[in-house]
């Protein structure tokens, strides 16, 4: 086991991050045999719908949790986004362009509001993304007067449905290859910039940061505003899924994209931050949902593991760090 | 002054490293005033935690009223009535003095707190103690002085027997230091048992009976106050034996430029009107006690504290520096004196940490040029002699001497030509000590300028080339090193009666 563990090659994919990776296969072998008909494309295909939106969002908020911070409104940010842009879609007409825009431009607005208010002011994280969460469910609420909204199906007359070809054109889940080039461009953000260089930094000794002359201040806002950016886009890849966003909800994703966060060996104290294993947290969070539906069980207990997974994830990365020190 | 009530015979204690106590013998008799002096790190504050229980001494026994105790934590030991009464206060400033004084024991009617008899104990306490404060009155409402009074009525409501005051009147003003005393007499007259840690030489002369002197961890002497002078103590404290050689003369040719120049320094209460120079090539050392303001000094011209007023001056240009970003952009240098907590990213890699103020210098475009930052850390790995097995360890497995140099690696990758090293060496074992001070001689010689701020005086005399003294926020004395002596530096950084 230890020699396995100092593998040159293990040590650079990271000993946890394969755990979790077989931990995923395991958990589709386990529901393929439980679940009759559980395998299949069709299941997979509706996992990668789950991945997309939850990925984009777990991404974005993995910056912050490195930071040593925490953003609990993502969830309502990409709903509010998702709503707001619709809106201005079906009632005031809006070209689809412009709207998927016009999303991505209200979660960095959001990731900018949060990150000035954490960074310049010196508001709590977690009191300012709870405010924010209650922000973005009634601004969603206001903006469209209570009333869900449906964007465009992919056959829509208009020609308006065109965008859904971000996610699937025919059997193709082109989803799948955004969310990768996503992924990439995020990886090399994270290890290979000087933005995530000093987010890493920070999260682990912002002190030490700011007295070897680095504007702290300048960087921990910028992972408030990628956060804000990625709930925006996530809420396109929501939509062009599942069509149909209501207003008031979304909280329950902070918590199931948190979590993929804390399985991927991104630590709550900050400093230490995989996008690869969120990624994976991500999958394992998605393929959990489907089994559950596919079990013919609610969306709450869902919630009950995710909850339970978060716990023990942060639980064992804390016992991890009092054995180290 | 009453027979013998506590007694600490041959307490020995050590922790990795360092021998912190070497067989001290201490007694304090009952209706005394016992002050306990020694330089930094001279044992003192070690020697009450082991009497009071924070730490287990190894070897020794502590004898109190006739028999042989051991306190396992601060408020068993306040239950046989040994109390101490911090420097720092510990109290609650949202909650009002009554309720502070009685925290953790309030007086409860049934299952509420019983707010009127607090403040009915409290006022008697106070009238015992003739002290003027309203019971009722909000903590953070009252001056540092009140505060302290409430610390000590607590103590004293504990049935104390004795009384451990450490560095009771650093944060006090003239009048609150006399009400203070008058307090200490008459906690003599009711014949308990006082220890008083104070560098303040006037005061000890003014209100102790007996003097007790440690030094690098061991008792040194205790004296009848009385008999003895000022300079007595001094040459107790300071001891005949210097260690390593001292520097003799300066080696900074007289022609060196003035390459930092600081007028009228102001910053909060610790740094007033400050003004001092530093020349090319030249080790400026900053002498004086705990609290002294040195490192308030430091952090307020590095701009890591605002600052109320002052002027600095880089190579003969005026400029401003309003955060650490703007000193290090003109080319300042910080080492802290607290290394894990300001100079190092613990959980990251040596070359994360050697680049971080210099990041700037190692992109590729948008990208870390991590060949480029990997070459420069391996150069200073080599260069500082730092030992580990490569510049991918994460810097909390060094040692503490190993992560001083990866902390002054940084400043050199940045290329920094005035560098604040604040207790360099503290908490590095002797080897690499000797080596951090051979860097920075090189260092100067190659034409940096360095301002070393020290609290033991072995160092400044070896390391300087001239001496700050500085004693509670103002610049005492400016010593040329071929006139410094420790008895000089010791008169200039304790404070004397006006």
């Amino acid at each position: 086991m230890k020699s396995f563990k100092n593998n040159p090659i293990v040590k650079k994919l990271g000993f946890n991050r394969i755990i979790l990776f077989c931990i995923l296969l395991l958990m589709y072998g386990v529901f393929s045999i439980l679940i009759p008909g559980f395998a299949g494309m069709a299941r997979i295909m509706s996992i990668f719908n789950y991945v997309y939106f939850l990925g984009f969002l777990a991404l974005g908020v993995t910056f912050v949790i490195a930071t040593g911070g925490i953003d609990f409104s993502i969830g309502p940010v990409m709903f509010c986004c998702a709503l707001m842009a619709g809106y201005s879609m079906n009632t005031y007409g809006a070209p689809v362009i412009v709207s998927i825009l016009m999303s991505i431009a209200i979660g960095l607005c959001f990731g900018t509001f949060n990150g000035y208010l954490v960074a310049f002011v010196g508001v709590p994280p977690f009191i300012v993304s709870m405010a924010t969460m209650n922000i973005a469910k009634g601004l969603g609420s206001v903006f469209t007067q209570t009333q869900s909204v449906s964007w465009p199906q992919g056959n829509d007359p208009s020609g308006k449905g065109w965008f859904r070809g971000l996610v699937k054109i025919g059997d193709i889940p082109t989803g799948l290859i955004l969310f990768a080039v996503a992924v990439v461009i995020l990886f090399f953000v994270m290890n290979n910039t000087k933005a995530g260089r000093y987010i890493l930094c920070l999260g682990s000794n912002k002190e030490a940061v700011r007295l070897s002359g680095v504007n702290v201040r300048k960087w921990q806002m910028l992972a408030y505003v990628i956060c804000g950016t990625m709930a925006g886009i996530a809420a396109i890849f929501f939509v062009s899924a599942y069509t149909t966003v209501q207003p008031g909800l979304g909280d329950t994703y902070n918590n199931e994209a948190i979590a993929s966060c804390v399985m991927g060996g991104t630590s709550m104290a900050g400093g230490l931050a995989s996008i690869g294993g969120t990624v994976i947290g991500v999958f394992v969070i998605s393929l959990l949902q489907e089994g559950i539906m596919a079990m013919r069980m609610t969306k709450e207990v869902q919630m009950i593991i995710t909850g339970l997974i978060v716990i023990v994830f942060v639980y064992a990365d804390v016992s991890a760090r009092r054995r180290k020190s | 002054m009453g027979e013998v009530i506590l007694q600490m015979k041959l307490i020995d204690k050590s922790f990795p490293g360092v021998h912190a106590l070497d067989h001290v013998d201490f007694s304090l008799k009952r209706g005394e005033v016992h002050a306990l002096m020694g330089e930094n790190g001279a044992g003192k504050s070690t020697l009450m935690k082991v009497l009071t229980g924070i730490y287990t001494k190894d070897s020794g026994s502590i004898i109190f009223e006739g028999k042989e105790v051991e306190f396992h934590n601060t408020h068993h030991a306040q239950e046989a009535g040994i109390v101490i009464v911090h420097q720092e206060l510990n109290m609650i400033g949202d909650l009002t003095v009554a309720q502070n004084i009685f925290i953790g024991r309030e007086f409860k009617k049934g299952f509420m707190i019983d707010d009127r008899k607090m403040i009915e104990e409290s006022k008697k306490l106070f009238n015992e103690l003739h002290i003027d404060i309203d019971p009722r009155a909000r903590m953070s409402d009252l001056t540092v002085g009140k505060q302290q009074m409430c610390e000590i009525a607590k103590a004293i409501s504990h049935k104390a027997k004795v009384i451990i005051f450490d560095e009771p009147s650093a944060a006090l003003t003239e009048k609150e230091i006399e009400d203070l005393f008058a307090i200490i007499r008459d906690l003599r007259k009711q014949n308990l048992g006082i220890i008083y840690i104070s560098h303040r030489m006037d005061e000890i002369k003014v209100i102790t009976d007996r003097v007790t002197v440690m030094r690098d961890g061991s008792y040194v002497g205790t004296l009848i106050t009385n008999d003895c002078t000022k300079e007595d103590i001094i040459n107790m404290m300071v001891g005949r034996v210097i260690y390593e050689e001292p520097k003799t003369h300066s080696m900074v040719p007289k022609d060196a430029p003035v390459v930092l120049k600081v007028e009228h320094l102001n910053a909060g209460k610790m740094v007033q009107d400050v003004s001092f120079e530093l020349r090319k090539g030249e080790i400026l050392g900053f002498s004086g006690l705990m609290g002294a303001g040195r490192t308030e000094t430091a952090r307020a011209l590095f701009g890591a504290d605002p600052k109320q007023g002052g002027s600095i001056y880089i190579n003969g240009e005026k400029v401003t520096i309003n955060s650490p970003e703007d000193a290090v952009r003109h080319g300042i240098g910080y080492l802290s004196e607290d290394r894990k907590r300001f100079g190092i990213v613990v959980q990251k890699t040596i070359t994360e940490n050697s680049t971080l103020a210099a990041l700037e210098n190692y992109m590729a475009g948008l990208f870390i040029n991590k060949s480029a930052e990997k070459d420069v850390t391996v150069r200073y790995i080599r260069e500082l002699d730092t030992k580990t097995p490569g510049p991918e360890q994460l810097v909390v497995n060094l040692s503490g001497g190993n992560q001083q140099k990866v902390v002054i690696a940084k400043w050199l990758v940045r290329n920094c030509d005035i560098l604040i090293f604040d207790e360099p060496t503290r908490g590095i074992d002797v080897g690499a000590k000797n080596e951090i001070y051979k860097l920075m001689n090189r260092l100067a010689s190659e034409g940096k300028s360095i301002i070393m701020i020290s609290s033991e005086m072995t160092e400044i005399l070896r390391m300087s080339d001239r001496i700050i003294v500085m004693c509670e926020g103002r610049k005492t004395g400016e010593i040329a090193i071929e006139e410094a002596t420790q008895e000089a530096i010791m008169d200039k950084a304790t404070r004397d009666i006006k």
